[in-house]
Formats: C-alpha cells, structure tokens, sequence
C-alpha cells in the first residue's frame, strides 16, 4: 500500500518547475517558536495537544475543587449561584472537550502513526490546523472569565430554553455555542485524518487484525466523532441562529420544540462518552498484555466488542432523558438497548482479566493506573447498568448518583487510563522514565483521593441530593457526606499536583533508558527513544499482530528483510517528509478573530450598517479565505530526508 | 443568643452539624460512617408510596445482581492479581509465559452469563416502566387530578376539580397538598424553561419541558409531609426551587379544601390601619448572612403537626398592623404580580396566589420555614435569599421599592394573617 502510494504523485513525487514566490515561502525552522506554529510533524502535534489538554485538566481541576469547596458545609457562601453556576458547567466542558478528548487526540497523534509504521498522518497540514482550531475553540470557550458577561453558565448539555436569548441574554452562551462548534470542526478534521491515515498507510503485513488495539479504538473513536458531531453541530447552529437572527428552532414564544434540543444534544451526548472511554479501553488493552508480558487475550473479541460498543453506542442516546416523558415503549426500548451496550462492555474485562490469568504480572506503574483502572471501571460499569433500569433512574436521574457514576467512568475509566498511558509510553517520547517509588506514590494518592471523593456521592444521590445545586440546606443530611467528598477532593488534587511534578522533574532529570524499557510488543517500541523525526528509518514489514515481539524473537530474519527494504527505498529517493506550513496556523487566526465577531462583539446598532461586529466578523473571514487559499497554492510538497541525514528538496529540480 | 426565633431543637442539630464535621476532621473513623446515612428527607431509600417503592425495589435488584457480579469477577481479577504477580526481579526476567490468544468457548461462556445477568434486570424493568408511567388502569376512577407548573424559581399548584366562581380553579403555592391512599395524576408544565418534579419518597423525577404535556402519577400511603425540589437545572437559583407536599387523611384534606376555597381571610374587618412606625416585632431584627439556612427546625421532629399548627390563626395579631399591611401590599405594587382573593386589587398572576399564604410551612419557593422573621427577610432583600428571582428583577429594581422596618412589619403580619 505505501509503496503504491509512493508511485503516485500523492505524496509529492511529482516534477516542479521551482515558481514558489515569496508569499509560498515554505518554512523550514526545526527549533524556536516558528518550527512549532508550522509543524506539520505528528509526534510535534501530538505535544501540542498533550500540553493544551495537561493545562485545561489543570483548569478544570482548580474548577472542581472551587465546586467542592462551595460544598464542604452547608449552606456555604464561598461562590454566589451565578459563580457556582459557571463552575460546574465550565468544569465538565473543559475536562470533556478540552481534558479528556485532545489528551487522546494527543495520544492518537504521537502513537498512532507509529503503531501502524508509518511517517506521519495522510494529511499532515490538516493535522495542524485540526490543533489550531481546537485551540481556538478552547479559547472561545474561556474568554468569559475575563469580560463582565462572565462564563458560559447553561451546563455543559446546553438545555434549551435556558440557553435561548431570552433566559440568558449575554454572550455567555454565545462564547460557549462558538467554542464547541470549533472544538467539533477540529475533531471532525482531525478524525477524517485518522481514518484516512489508518486505513491507508499501515506498513506492508499491517492488516487490519494485527492492528494495535490502541489503533483498533481510534479508528473507531474517529468514526464516532464523524457520525455524532453532526448532530451537535445542527443544534448548535440552530440555537446559534435562535440567538443572533430571531429564529425559532427552540424559542417556545415562537412555537420553538426544546425537546428537539434534548434529543440532537444526546445524539451526540451519548456517543461522546465511548468518544472519551474507548481511546482509555485502547491504552489499557497495550498496557495490560505488556506488563503481563502474553498477548491480550480474544484479541478479536476485544476488536469486535469495541466496535459494537461504537455502533451501539447511537442507540443509547434517550437513556440520558428517561424522564423527559417518552412514553413507555420509547422508555422500554432504550432501557434494553442500554443493557444491551453493557455486554461487550463486560466483554472487555473479561478478555483484560483473561490477559492477566497466566501472566508473569510486573507491577511497575503504568500496570498500577491500568488495573486501577479495570476495578473502577467495574464500579462505574455497574452503576450504569443499574441507570438502564429506567424507574429506579427516575430516582437517580440527576442526583448525586449519577454524578459518581460518570466519575467512576470518566476519573477511574478515561483518566487512570491517560494517566497510565502517559506513564507508558514517557519513555518512548522523552527517553526518560519515571521512577518507580514516585510514581506509585502518585497512584496511590489519586487512586484513594478518587474513591474518597466519589464513593459518598452514591449514597448523597440516593439520599435526594440533587446535581447542580449550587447549596443544600443543613437539615437534608447531606453534610458529612460531602464533607467527606470535599477532604477527598483536595487528596485527589495532591495526587495529580504530585504525578505532574514528577512528570515535568522527570522530564527535566528522569533516569535515562534506552529504547524498549517495558519489554513491550508493539511496533513503535522498536523505535529509538525519542523517535526521530522520520519515524521509521525504513518502513516496516509487519509479520504478527505483535510484531516488535515477534521481531525481537526473530532478529537476524527481520535484520536481513530490513537491508533489502532499505535498498529499496534509497532507489525511490529516501525518506520523504512533507513541507512545514504556516497557514494551517493562519487560517486559525482567521477563525479565532472571525469567532471573536460573532460570540464576544456586542451587535450592531441598526441593519444595514456595517458596525463592529460585522466588521470583526468580515476581517476573520478575510484571514482564513486568505490563508485557505496560499494553502492549497503552496502545494503538497516534501523534501527527502536520506539515512546518513542529507536533505534534499523535492520541490526543486529532484 | 441573636436567634431568638430558632428553637431549642434546631440549636441542637446545628450543634450536631458542626461536631459532626469536626468529628469527621478530627476522629477519622467516627462520624465519618454518617456520610452514608439513607434517612434524609429526599431519601430514595426510604420511600412511603407505591411509586417510589416499585422504583426503590427495582434499584435493589439492580444493587443484588451487580453487587453478586461484582464479588464474583473482582475475586478473580484479584485472585489473578495475586497470583501471577512477579514477585522478583528474577521472575520478571523469567522466561515469558506461553503466548496464548485467547479461549472462544470462555469468552460465549462469560457472555452468556452477562446476557442472563441482564434478563434478570430487565424484566422487572420492563414491568416498573408500564406500572409507573400513569395510573393503573383500574384505579383510574379514583385518581385525583393537580396540574404542576415549573417557573424561575417555584411551583404553582392547581386543583382542577375544585373550580371557584370568577376565578377559576383553586391554586396555591409550592406546597402541594394531597388526600393520602389515593392515587394522584399530575399534569406537568413549565411556563418558562424545563424544570423537573421530584418528591423522592413519593415518586421518581418527570421534567416539566415547555410546549410538552407531561405527566406523573404517585400515591402517599399514609399522611405525611414530604420534601421535594426541582431536578433539572433551570437558571441561577436551580438549587433553591423546592417544594412540599403534604399528604392528609381524606376528611383532613376536605376540610382543608374548604378553607383554601373561601376568599383571604379578613382578619378585623373595619381595623384601623397603624400609622406610626411599627418596629416592636422585629426588636431583634438581624441581617441574615448570605446563603443562611431557611430551616428553623420547626419542622424537623413532626412535621405534620407543625404544618397543622399553620393552619391557625396566630393569637396575638395585631390589626392594625395588618391592616396596614394590606394597604402596602397594594402601594408597594406586590398585588400587580400576586392573586389574593378577597383583596380585589391583588390580581397579579406573575408570581404564587398568596390568598392563604399565611398557612403555608414554607415561602420563597420552599427555601425558607415560613415564620415572621423568615418572610421579612425574604421581602426585605429578595436578591439575597433568591438570586436573579423576577420579584427583585422585574419589581423592587425597576419600580425602586423601598421598604422601612415599619413596612416591613405591617406587610408580613398581613401575610400571616392569611391563613
């Protein structure tokens, strides 16, 4: 497959005529800010969106402990309503779109390629923008605590008409619709480049069942986010429209359906949560047969399973409004297709504990955060499933109940997952690793921290406690209880204040290691530590589902192919790298300015005159049309990168 | 003592609260086990109608199955953990383990057991939605008929059956009062954004959505007074809509129809209203912190007995402090927003009918016990109790009102004269 792509001119083979002006100047920085606003390098790219995600998890974090303090006792005055309001909604949009989501993004980047065998991504300038955007968009999003209409303060679902012009009136709302269209524009981009990318540059033998269960989720988290971020993107732009043109999509004053709002959001909702648990599923599935030092067990099933979850995962959406007065069949169908999404679900665990049965188990710390992860995605499993039984959720719905539920889900479940998998793999990115006592230590801390804070919200919720209360009253009961949660809170943020020290210290003064320190199976383990630029000297020939072992088990066969590919890839010209770019960074800037317009920039006086907003709007416009449009003059070019180091341009006479 | 009005009991638990939450940072392991106490007012552990039980039993299968799974499989992933440990540096460098991929027979084995597991739960699921969607079929007839409609931030309450010449059906205000053993069918709506009907120890949550005609049924087994709150997040003070019901015995619950059928009650017709400044009842007028508890305690030990005692007028009221009151009521523009029948100048429908609102155990949408010195804070300074609510947005700010103590005085001794 690589190779016939190579023969086309796809890949920039083709002859130039050397016509590039001044405008079409392609950069070239390696170091410095520049080689960062142009990269088009996934492994770079990756890091980008890893720092973005590690700054907003600490956003969201310092979100949630203001939550918990407001909580501590009650009938506490440390937030008004209004700040609480934007706490709780702030806190779960940040930690979902701008934590969670581009920390896998992060993950899919850097690993991804490397699992498969390839050099980059298929669309390497598509790659950056997707980053750029959703940098944006986090920007958008976070604009309002530094303007007086304050944060976005609606929730993070949104509901309509509490969202419409007339019950929140200021650009609060706005900022929070601008913010998570881009944020869908960059997944979408990104995701359509993911697909692209797995389905067509594995390396040679990599067939699709001896992907990488890591690579398996994302190409099916990618699928998820194409197919359900249209409905989110249809509600937003409807309720968009409500706000700046008098439309009444939801507007009940104009015979507006909020209903409909509820159903596009959950159409999306839903499969935003496999959005955020599937890539964790994929990091456990490397991590657990690694450490257990056998292959994961039913592979195939582990596959299967997690694709059912993904198409399942559309059928689900109205478990989320039970009570919302569906109706009893509507109630009945969704509570069974509900249950029904448990299966391959408890699939997965079996086939995790199935690794772990015969295993030479070495505790080291990834191990600790993934089998932290299995037990408490156990707990969070089964709270879920008891929420598919739609009359005892009727009692749960929007309690304290659910609130420790997707906790267990998304803290132990998604995060312990990242968590573990940052650990992973530090030491292929950085080439360094992180000591052991440190790192359990953090485990620990967050581990208990975790269970301390979240336990007691079960019983808070099915003692009456409602979510989204900004205070409770002292003679509800609910006091010890969220004591309790808040002492738990604060441990869990000593936890992940610890783990971060250690990782940047690390970062800075971590043992060095060389390549491979996990004994792991995978292919990018048969990488230097950190790669080099190119990834792969030569392409590898893939012959098991875990081929770096195999490889490391048939060493001179392997050896012996590779200096024949060699060969033939000297003769195609060497290594090919795509150009860097900087408009993918401009086009961005357009967006940022252009959505500044229409989200932040009060309206123009009267029709018909070209005001502020107006102007802001046509100026950002003006900036992506531009940069769109050098874009794609400056062509697809590479430059080939030969063994020994040597650089050549392609675009030039080669 | 600056809580004059508090009781001794109330005093009690508050003390309790406060050496519960230094127990709990003090003596780890002590008190700490009242984190998961299931007796709370909203409890849904502790139910007392037929609803709410199905609902409670139901958790309790799920609870079993997933709790016997949950023993089952974590002993294993913890026998496994154990088991296949390296416990060396030799071990981990031990030759590795056989490379198996799997057993297909384990894997339909383990699927089939899930697959049963869920059945288990799903029947009696399937069964709970149709028994708990609306009133069974065969005791329809007997269902007695409210519609509830959600506002930012309280509940009205109306009474279908029980229409009232010129002014339609009888309505009241975040307390809905009901005739116990008997089923009760609720008509949701919501007059601005969707809220969401929760009593927890009567009935599971159903949303009132805008342009949607819900519903909801639930039966009080035996008469009680019951807490409740809106479920759906709806804007600033979410957290402070809440609400009662209370559950009478049928002939309690006639006689309290006919009382809340007659027109306010005139207290001293012909009183003289009082002129100079009547500050005596509030010697101790404090101002209350921010976000303070609106529970005194009154009704913390029973109830119902304490509700009962509302129905009554007060003995030492004073008419012409009420009388004045209820000239206030009109100059101070509250009766453009507020229905009291009897008064024909208060025929406002923007905010709660306050025709019997002195009978009420709670005001300020069942944030605040409803004692004198509560309801003068409330009215003194609406933003403070209730941020962002339309009595303070769309009426003292745009209308400048302005209350003195004195005013202060005379319009809550005319709301609690309204019983």
């Amino acid at each position: 497959m690589a190779d016939a792509l190579a023969k086309t001119g796809f890949l920039g083979k083709e002859e130039h005529a050397p016509t590039k002006t001044f405008v079409l100047w392609r950069p070239t920085a390696k170091t410095g800010l520049m080689s960062w606003l142009t990269t088009v390098d996934h492994k770079r790219i990756g890091f980008l969106y890893g720092i973005s995600a590690l700054f907003f998890f600490l956003v969201g974090g310092v979100e949630a402990l203001l939550i918990r303090i407001q909580l501590m006792v009650p009938n506490n005055h440390f937030l008004t309503a209004q700040q609480y309001n934007e706490m709780f909604t702030m806190h779960a949009t940040t930690m979902i779109f701008l934590a969670v989501m581009p920390l896998s993004a992060a993950f899919f980047n850097f690993i991804m390629p490397l699992q498969i065998g390839a050099r980059d991504v298929a669309f390497p300038r598509l790659n950056a923008f997707s980053f750029w955007v959703f940098l944006v968009g986090a920007i958008i999003l976070n604009i309002g605590w530094f303007i007086h209409d304050g944060a976005p303060n609606g929730g993070w679902f949104g509901y309509t008409p509490l969202t419409t012009k007339l019950y929140s009136p200021n650009h609060a709302i706005d900022m929070w619709v601008m913010g998570l269209q881009l944020l869908g524009v960059a997944s979408i981009a990104a995701s359509l480049n993911f697909i692209v990318t797995i389905i067509n540059l594995r390396a040679p033998g990599m067939t699709m069942m001896r992907l990488p269960v890591f690579t398996w989720m994302t190409l099916v988290t990618a699928f998820l986010i194409v197919l359900s971020f249209p409905a989110i993107t249809i509600a937003l732009v409807e309720l968009m429209m409500d706000r700046l043109f008098g439309t009444n999509f939801f507007e009940v004053s104009g015979g507006g359906m909020p209903i409909l709002w509820t159903h596009l959001f959950w159409v999306f909702g839903h499969p935003e949560v496999y959005i955020l648990i599937l890539p964790a599923m994929g990091i456990i599935s490397e991590i657990l047969p690694t450490f257990a030092r056998k292959p994961l067990f039913g592979y195939p099933i582990v596959v299967f399973s997690g694709a059912s979850i993904g198409f399942l995962g559309f059928g689900v959406w109205s478990h989320h409004m039970f009570t919302t007065g569906m109706g009893t069949m509507g109630t009945a169908a969704f509570s069974l297709t509900t249950m029904v999404i448990a299966v391959p679900t408890g699939v997965k665990i079996f086939n995790w504990i199935g690794t772990l049965w015969g295993g030479h188990i070495s505790m080291r710390t990834p191990m600790c955060f993934a089998l932290g992860f299995i037990w408490m995605f156990m707990i969070g499993g089964f709270s879920g499933v008891m929420h598919a039984a739609a009359p005892a959720d009727a009692e749960q719905h929007n309690s304290y109940f659910v609130v420790a539920h997707f906790h267990y889900v998304l803290i132990g479940g998604s995060l312990f997952a990242l968590l573990a998998g940052i650990h992973y793999w530090f030491p292929l990115m950085f080439g360094r690793k992180v000591s052991e006592f440190w790192g359990k230590l953090s485990f620990w801390l967050v581990f208990i921290g975790f269970n301390v804070t979240f336990f007691p919200m079960h019983f808070l919720g099915l003692n009456g406690m409602p979510r989204r209360t900004f205070t409770y009253d002292s003679n509800m009961g609910w006091g010890t209880g969220n004591f309790v949660a808040t002492m738990g809170a604060f441990l869990l943020g000593i936890g992940v204040g610890t783990y971060f020290v250690v990782m940047v210290y690390t970062f800075f003064k971590g043992e060095k290691v060389a390549k491979d320190p996990w004994d792991a199976r995978t292919l990018e383990w048969g990488l230097p530590a950190p790669p080099p630029e190119y990834n792969y000297l030569v392409i590898p020939t893939v012959h098991a589902r875990d081929d770096w072992w195999y490889e490391k088990h048939h060493r001179s066969e392997v050896a012996a192919e590779r200096a024949v590919h060699a060969k033939e890839d000297a003769a195609h010209g060497g290594i090919h790298m795509p150009f860097q770019s900087i408009y993918p960074f401009i086009a961005g800037v357009g967006i940022l300015v252009g959505a500044v317009g229409i989200a932040v920039v009060d309206a123009d006086p009267g029709p018909g005159l070209v005001g502020r907003k107006l102007a802001t709007c046509l100026v950002g416009f003006a900036i992506l049309l531009v940069a769109s449009l050098l874009w794609s003059l400056e062509g697809n070019d590479g430059y080939h990168i030969h063994p020994e180091g040597e650089v050549e341009g392609d675009g030039h006479g080669h | 003592m600056r809580w004059p009005i508090l009781s001794a009991k109330s005093t009690a638990l508050r003390a309790k609260t406060a050496i519960a939450l230094a127990g709990a940072a003090l003596l780890p392991g002590c008190s700490w086990i009242r984190a998961f106490d299931l007796n709370g007012h909203q409890s849904t552990i502790d139910v007392e109608g037929p609803v709410a039980r199905t609902q409670t039993n139901l958790f309790y299968v799920t609870c079993w199955v997933t709790l016997v799974l949950f023993i089952i499989v974590g002993a294993v992933l913890a026998y496994a953990m154990v088991r296949f440990r390296a416990k060396t540096e030799a071990d981990e460098h031990a030759v590795p383990p056989p490379q198996g991929h799997g057993n297909p027979l384990v894997e339909v084995g383990l699927i089939s057991g899930a697959v049963l597991a869920l059945v288990i739960i799903a029947v009696p699921t399937v069964k709970g939605i149709f028994y708990t969607y609306d009133v069974p079929e065969v005791q329809k007839g007997e269902a007695y008929q409210v519609t509830a409609t959600g506002y930012q931030w309280w509940f009205k309450f109306e009474y279908p059956a029980e229409q009232i010449a010129g002014h339609g059906a009888l309505t009241t205000g975040n307390e809905l009062v009901i005739p116990a053993g008997r089923p009760i069918h609720i008509n949701l709506r919501s007059m601005d954004v969707m809220h969401s009907f929760w009593v927890p120890k009567l009935a599971g949550k159903v949303d009132m959505i805008p342009n949607r005609a819900n519903l909801l049924w639930l039966e009080a087994e035996h008469p009680g007074y019951y807490w409740g709150q809106c479920a759906e997040f709806c804007g600033e003070s979410h957290a402070v809509m809440r609400f009662r019901v209370i559950a009478l015995a049928p002939s309690e619950f006639n006689a309290w129809l006919n009382s809340q059928m007659a027109p306010a009650r005139d207290a001293h017709p012909g009183a003289q209203p009082a002129t100079a400044e009547a500050t005596a009842q509030f010697a101790s007028v404090r101002s209350f912190g921010q976000n303070e508890t609106g529970a005194t305690g009154a009704f913390e030990v029973s109830p119902l007995d304490a509700w009962r005692r509302k129905q009554l007028p007060d003995s030492n009221e004073d008419p012409a402090l009420i009388a004045r009151g209820r000239e206030l009521f009109s100059e101070k523009t509250c009766s453009t927003c507020h229905t009291i029948r009897g008064n024909p100048s208060a025929v406002g429908i923007v905010g709660p009918e306050l025709t019997h609102v002195g009978s009420r155990s709670s005001i300020a949408g069942g944030l605040l016990d409803n004692t004198p010195e509560q309801l003068r804070r409330w009215i003194h300074n609406p933003e403070a109790v209730k941020p962002g609510n339309k009595m303070w947005v769309t009426g003292y700010v745009p209308n400048h009102i302005t209350l003195s103590a004195g005013d202060e005085v005379c319009l809550v001794s005319y709301l609690e004269s309204l019983k």
